[in-house]
């Protein structure tokens, strides 16, 4: 009964001339300004080609080369000489491998990259489980584990900051806004082609002999090993930039792009997520990025702020943690997003409390950049300290109540709709649950006192993070996979992933609560036979979760090309990404949306969220005579 | 004391735990639609009185939290300054030495009087270190340039080999050797702790 703001029909699909020509083009640039930039430094104070200060300049020119050989030169470079910047104008599947400023396009290369980088940080877990399964050193040393879990825990947080952030932050914020593109397009275009680079710097580490300090490099460790944590201060400073340029983007589009009648009010709740998101991940992303500059320095310069008379390492704790915690939210907060909205969707109930969530949102950005120090309980500050962050660390639970609030309110006597989306919010609530409630024992100075630094803390921040943000990610896959693709997936699969994937996580990580509790550290590649069974849980269990990707990745990769046509709105959702074609049209929308109403009031007698004054209606079933609100809007 | 604190908020998360599985179990048996009907729920957009009664009592329960096992547990576990014992620890990658009162330096257990209060000292010679002895359930890091304090007061007499948590583990990655160093804890009497002391010191 929608009507639907589409093409009429899809113009037939371009063939792809050299698509990888941009790509090939990069990494030449890519691989003679490294070159360059290893020889200049080289020619200039001599040394070897692996010393760091080499690694850093080749680093800086290859950066360089490849964003000019991505398409950088064209979009960029072609203004600063007067002339009118180009971008990738390609119809074909070779826009994916170009410069290209559509939005949808960014949306997706962040998703399939992200993916790819979460299944690699897979493998390293798997191995991880592997060697865990029995006490003692088996497939890899001591040195070589904690090298293996640094490049886990560093790859796993590139893509919880910017899975859900990065794919549907992209895709759908512009759309559900009422936008044709982001406001700044090559500016997005930009931040998504400074990602390669990042996984590429992350990746080759190990040539340069790894780092093994974890993904917090704490110092004065990332001092003092080997030279693959400069790769790692390279790769996440390039991240650092990445996260900011996405967060001025859909700061800026959604304050300045939103369409006529979308007032802040009716903002759909994952806009909503994505705005609170990108303020926090712009105001405090620096911070890592400024901590690791001063780890360089002291690595290379000579500098002491971590080490000797009068620097610290607990300095850098302090540093690291004032991003790292609001890190966190900024994993979370999309999940919020995401989770949100389909529950409004799947129950057929309008969201409950939108205005306490939208407030609850807030608060958490605010809160978040004050409690840092609950990671330094243990760590040697100021015991006055321990009472003040103990507070603001427990007030921080009130507004994440007003989530859960919202999620049961939703629920509540709802006509819940059982499709895959749903089935992982599931899991997603009972995941997040039991991360929130352990987060109790963490932010709790006696108890934490303990735990800090043991399997307790390893389980408790997989079920906030992998149950928070990853369960969100895959959510928002099966969520938005057929406004993206066109196409549906197999739906008894997908449910049975979702059970799949919530048993086995569940089976892995909480056998891991009780090897904390009573005395097993984590980072470490052997341990006491006393904690053998629950590792050896832990490691079938983790092999088994792993098994479940193949289900996920093999059901969607098949779907996308095999998969029958989705429709404009599969779900019977209401918000604007719901109301065009699927995928939607370059520009989005072809006439401009007004929007008249709250986007969730399923249920409500002739509501409206938004609708097409311009669009020429099919004869089909829009008279004149028809009541307008009840038949021809956008329901 | 810790242990208590825990079980306490086992408890108090439990019924919030049981809340959340009770919506979601009813969704599935009693909420649940077929979806082919395309029914709509009922519109209940917002409650006041829902939403306030859940902020007051989840404003209440963190209260309760911060102030117990928070800042009771905070109080317990800092306790007075006076020990009866201060012992050294320094960290290094990857040992632990241990410098007892008398100046003897112990590097393969450490051994602790019963009953006692006893201030561990704790440095670093080099990256960062964390002394944890998961039996007493003290933690604290060992930094370098700073000497950073924790009190334990050990009870009963026993060894690692009675309880596997009864070892100095260094609870902060250190580097290569990190998972394998921990030192042995002995917890012996008062009178054995010094004779153990000054035979230290004479062998030295």
């Amino acid at each position: 009964m929608t009507m639907v703001d589409s093409a009429p029909a899809a113009p037939p699909r371009a063939k792809a001339r050299r698509p990888f020509r941009w790509v090939i083009r990069g990494t030449i640039l890519a691989v003679v300004g490294y070159l360059a930039g290893v020889l200049l430094t080289v020619a200039i104070r001599g040394g070897s080609p692996t010393d760091e200060v080499a690694v850093i300049f080749g680093y800086v020119f290859a950066l360089i080369g490849w964003l000019a050989g991505i398409g950088g030169i064209e979009a960029f470079g072609r203004q600063w000489v007067g002339k009118k910047p180009q971008v990738s104008e390609d119809r074909s599947w070779g826009r994916y491998f170009a410069f290209c400023v559509d939005h949808k396009v960014i949306g997706i290369q962040y998703g399939v990259t992200l993916i790819g980088v979460l299944l690699i940080g897979g493998i390293a877990a798997m191995i991880m489980r592997i060697e865990l399964a029995s006490p003692g050193v088996g497939v890899v040393d001591l040195d070589d584990f904690n090298k293996i879990v640094s490049m886990h825990g560093i790859l796993m947080v590139a893509v919880a900051v910017a899975g859900v952030i990065g794919a549907f932050g992209n895709y759908i914020v512009p759309i559900q806004v009422g936008a044709a593109d982001m406001a700044f397009p090559r500016i997005n275009a930009l931040a998504y082609w400074l990602l390669p680079p990042v996984a590429v710097g992350l990746l080759s580490a190990p040539l340069l002999g790894s780092f093994n300090a974890g993904w917090t490099a704490y110092a004065p460790l990332s001092v003092t090993n080997e030279s693959g944590q400069i790769l790692f201060n390279l790769a996440i400073i390039t991240f650092g930039l990445v996260s900011i340029l996405g967060a001025i983007n859909i700061l800026v589009t959604v304050i300045t792009m939103r369409a006529p009648g979308m007032t802040w009010g009716r903002l759909p709740i994952f806009t909503w997520a994505a705005f609170a998101t990108s303020l926090l991940a712009f105001t405090v992303t620096q911070f890592f990025a400024g901590a690791l500059v001063l780890v360089t320095m002291d690595r290379v310069v000579g500098t002491a702020f971590f080490s000797g008379e009068v620097g610290t390492g607990l300095l850098y704790e302090h540093i690291f943690w004032f991003y790292s915690h609001p890190a966190v939210y900024i994993m979370v907060l999309p999940g919020f997003g995401v989770i949100l909205e389909l529950t409004t969707t799947f129950a057929r109930k309008p969201l409950f409390a939108y205005k306490a969530v939208v407030a609850a949102l807030l608060a958490i950005v605010g809160l978040s950049v004050v409690v840092w120090a609950h990671h330094m309980f243990t760590s040697g500050m100021a015991n006055f300290l321990h009472g003040p962050f103990m507070i603001l660390t427990e007030a921080i639970s009130i507004p994440t109540g007003i989530i859960f609030l919202s999620i049961i309110g939703t629920l509540w006597q709802g006509k819940l709709w059982f499709r895959t989306p749903l089935v992982i919010a599931f899991g997603w609530l009972f995941n997040f649950l039991i991360g929130g409630i352990t987060g109790i024992f963490l932010a709790d100075v006696a108890t934490d006192i303990h735990l800090h630094d043991t399997y307790f803390v390893v389980a408790h921040f997989h079920y906030t993070i992998v149950g928070g943000a990853i369960f969100a990610l895959i959510a928002a896959v099966f969520y938005w996979f057929p406004k993206i693709t066109g196409r549906m997936y197999n739906d008894k699969l997908g449910i049975v992933f979702g059970v799949w994937v919530t048993l086995a996580f569940n089976a892995t990580f909480i056998p891991l609560f009780w090897a904390g509790m009573n005395g097993m550290n984590r980072r470490i590649g052997d341990y006491p036979p006393a904690y053998e069974t629950a590792n050896k849980i832990a490691s079938i269990s983790a092999l088994i979760l792993g098994a479940s990707f193949l289900l996920f990745v093999g059901n969607l990769a098949y779907s996308a090309i095999r998969g029958p046509k989705a429709g404009p709105n599969p779900w019977n959702a209401r918000t604007l990404e719901w109301l065009v074609s699927s995928p939607p049209t370059t520009h989005n929308f072809l006439s401009q949306p007004r929007i008249v109403g709250h986007p969730y009031d399923y249920g409500i007698e002739g509501s409206v969220h938004a609708y097409f004054p311009d669009l020429v209606v099919d004869d089909d079933h829009g008279s004149d005579d028809v009541d307008h609100d009840a038949e021809g809007a956008l329901v | 004391m810790v242990d208590e604190a825990m079980l306490l908020l086992e408890y108090l998360g439990a019924p919030v735990m049981a809340l959340v599985l009770a919506v979601m179990t009813w969704s599935v048996i009693g909420w649940r639609s077929s979806g082919a009907t395309r029914e709509d729920g009922p519109p209940q957009r917002d409650n006041k009185t829902v939403v306030t009664t859940w902020l007051i009592v989840t404003s209440a329960l963190a209260i309760f939290v911060v102030i117990n096992p928070g800042f009771v547990g905070l109080a317990e576990i800092r306790g007075e300054p006076e020990s009866d014992y201060v012992i050294e620890m320094v960290a290094q990658q990857f040992a632990w030495s241990v410098v007892y009162p008398n100046g003897a330096v112990g590097l393969d257990e450490l051994v602790v009087p019963s009953e006692k209060r006893v201030r561990y000292d704790v440095n670093s010679l080099d990256v960062n270190h964390s002394f944890w002895i998961p039996a007493f359930r003290i933690k604290i890091d060992a930094v370098n340039g700073i000497t950073t304090q924790a009190y334990a007061t050990a009870e009963g007499e026993g060894s690692i080999d009675d309880d596997i948590n009864l070892r100095v583990q260094c609870a902060e990655l250190c580097g290569a050797g990190h998972a394998n160093m921990y030192l042995p804890v002995r917890v012996v009497t008062d009178v054995e702790f010094n004779e153990y002391i000054a035979t230290l010191l004479e062998s030295e």
